[in-house]
């Protein structure tokens, strides 16, 4: 990297978020850029290509008021860093880092670089903790482990938000008494949804052991390519250098996608599905890759991204992509939502893929395992009586599929549905689900052991 | 015959009052029983539904009480964030104040040509240097020394406002270096401020 704070004065384009600067011999891809405006306004940017005397710079904050006369770029001879120290907890910064809550600058233990550094796979330790959320359906039959990456697939104007802050106050590892660190990244949404996600942490006495990254719809759409990576940093200090569990939310990650597509139309890239650059998985991967645990270290980071599906359409290229990289999915149904029933998990389109390594004797229970998937199976059977309820009308049903009918009912009123700020143990969870199971006649039953039901069943006798 | 049939009139009706009398008796005991029965029932779901608020409310008690000690103690905190800030201001302030007084340093005139040095490599191309009217003498002599070292000249040109140090720019002004100790300071002031913070035993 060239000598640091080298600036040059020839911009000869500026191209949508690109700034594209002439004469420059020594810079480096990623390094890290200040532009300074005529009128003395600095604003960040990094290198995005370098060659034949000129650098391709992204302009975080956008490059509306820049002009090509009296616009410098400084180049700071390193990538992107953020302060990290434990002084983040309990603090509110932009989607670059820099403090918005009214106080200084923190205080740095280290700086670190946004990228972060990729895990040795060989050190990666595989996640088995069970984490209780408070909340049936997921500690049920989504089960989330620490240091796992379970997004949150959901719509415009559905209670994301809400599931994921009430996860966020109340997520706790059994036997532990640990409570998680809150890592909070929101790129591109509504202010109102950030407040409410920031009265939520401060209510629940959560804020002290939260970090909060705010890029808000109205600020630059190009700071959101940073937002995560930012949060990601502050999550890997915690979890890796301090030991301790983080869980990092990132919403919307679809607003992330979108300025990616942004800066790709404007480097002039091949699109590749619905516009979206050709490496969006490989992007995508950057980020959700940064979940996990690490043998010998006590820390971990769990990470649920949550994006809203364009149209609901769960083919699209963001949720398609992520739901290669991440371990499941929790899928929110607009059915459900319009049915008032909170959380509106669409349980039969969701999966924790790291649920069976999490639960079971010794770690939850012993019937677990078999109890969700004896959920699963009546659920789904419910939903092909109710069909079928519709075309040939209840009296076409024979007795059993009448109990499946009221199954699927007292299924989504007891066990799904719940308030928000109820936190149900998983003895609870297990209680209710049991309850709605007892509701089927025993022999319907196939997925659970004998003792299991001898002990559980309750409309045995 | 009158008189018989009086008796047997009283006694029907000292029967049927008998009847009544011990319908109405089993009547009002059996009501008294279901008036216990439903006391009885009535008393345990109202004792529920009493540790039912009785529990809410503890339980917003606590979360009250959870809140009230967690964002106490974030105001703390951000109290002390803000004394630190200002002391370590206060540091920054006197450094910056002695600097002046040690430009008598003879480390002084090496450290601005390192400054030079650095400054030209990163231009390498004809260069105007630019510092304070204090540093010009020792710049000049710096400028002397090293010219043969550059196959491009070096210039010294306007006077700057700034601490110490010196500003290099390409002669067509595209290609610039604040080499300043101004910026330097600026920025080296993230690393600096943790090992002052220290000093407070922070």
């Amino acid at each position: 990297m060239v000598e640091v704070g080298v600036e040059y004065t020839k911009v000869s384009e500026i191209r949508g978020p690109l700034l594209i600067v002439e004469g420059v011999s020594k810079a480096s891809f990623d390094e890290l850029v200040e532009i300074e405006t005529m009128d003395g306004i600095k604003r960040l940017g990094k290198v995005l290509e370098v060659g034949q005397g000129k650098a391709v710079i992204q302009v975080f904050e956008g490059t509306t008021g820049l002009s090509v006369k009296g616009t410098r770029a400084r180049f700071l001879g390193k990538t992107m860093e953020v302060p990290v120290s434990q002084e983040l907890l309990g603090r509110i910064f932009d989607g670059l880092g820099r403090p918005i809550d009214g106080l200084p600058e923190p205080i740095a233990e280290d700086f670190r670089d946004v990228n972060g550094a990729p895990i040795n796979p060989e050190r990666r330790e595989y996640p088995r903790d069970f984490i209780q959320t408070g909340v049936s359906v997921i500690d049920g039959m989504l089960t989330l482990v620490r240091g796992q990456k379970l997004p949150i697939f959901s719509g415009s104007g559905m209670p994301h938000n809400i599931l994921a802050a009430q996860i966020a106050r109340q997520a706790t590892v059994v036997g532990s008494g640990e409570e998680f660190a809150v890592v909070f990244a929101a790129i591109g949404v509504q202010y109102s949804e950030a407040q409410y996600f920031k009265r939520s942490l401060e209510e629940s006495g959560a804020l002290r052991r939260s970090t909060l990254f705010l890029n808000l719809a109205d600020d630059p759409a190009i700071e959101r390519i940073i937002t995560p990576r930012v949060a990601l940093t502050v999550a890997e200090y915690l979890a890796f250098d301090l030991n301790m569990h983080v869980l990092v939310i990132l919403t919307d990650m679809t607003n992330y996608a979108e300025a990616l597509r942004e800066i790709s139309a404007a480097r002039e890239e091949v699109p590749g599905r619905k516009g979206y650059p050709g490496y969006l998985y490989t992007d995508l991967a950057t980020i959700y890759e940064r979940a996990g645990r690490i043998k010998n270290v006590k820390g971990s980071i769990t990470q649920m991204p949550i994006l809203s599906m364009p149209a609901d359409d769960i083919t699209h290229p963001i949720p398609d992509l992520t739901g290669y990289i991440t371990e499941g999915q929790i899928v929110l149904s607009r059915d459900l939502f319009r049915r008032d029933i909170y959380p509106p998990v669409g349980v039969l389109m969701s999966l924790s893929r790291l649920m069976k390594d999490g639960v079971g004797e010794g770690k939850t229970r012993a019937d677990h395992m078999e109890v969700s998937n004896q959920l699963y199976d009546a659920y789904a059977r419910a939903q092909e009586v109710r069909a079928l309820s519709e075309i040939v009308g209840k009296a076409g049903l024979t007795g059993v599929d009448l109990k499946y009918l009221d199954f699927g009912d007292a299924f989504e009123q007891q066990f799904l549905k719940q308030a928000v700020d109820e936190n149900r143990t998983l003895e609870e969870t297990l209680r209710r689900a049991w309850d709605v199971l007892s509701t089927l006649p025993e022999g319907e039953l196939t997925k659970i052991k004998e003792v299991h039901i001898k002990k559980y069943y309750k409309a045995r006798g | 015959m009158a008189h018989d049939h009086d008796k047997v009139l009283e006694s029907i009706v000292g029967k049927v009052v008998s009847q009544v009398e011990s319908d109405l008796i089993s009547q009002i005991e059996s009501s008294y029983a279901q008036s216990l029965d439903r006391l009885r029932a009535s008393r345990a779901s109202v004792e529920s539904e009493y540790n039912r608020i009785v529990e809410a409310a503890s339980k917003q008690a606590e979360n009250l009480k959870r809140q009230i000690v967690e964002s106490s103690r974030l105001a703390v905190r951000n109290k002390q964030l803000l004394l630190i800030e200002e002391a370590v201001n206060d540091v920054f302030k006197h450094a910056i104040a002695r600097i002046d007084s040690i430009r008598a340093d003879e480390r002084y005139e090496s450290m601005m040509r390192r400054l030079v040095e650095n400054a030209l490599d990163a231009i390498g191309t004809d260069a105007v240097l630019e510092c304070n009217d204090s540093d010009r003498d020792v710049v000049d002599r710096i400028v002397l020394e090293l010219q043969h070292k550059y196959n491009f000249s070096i210039e010294i040109g306007n006077s700057i406002d700034c601490l110490g140090g010196i500003r290099a720019r390409s002669k067509d002004g595209s290609i610039i270096l604040d080499n300043t100790l101004d910026s330097r300071i600026e920025r080296m002031k993230p690393i600096l401020k943790k090992d002052i913070a220290r000093l407070f035993m922070v």
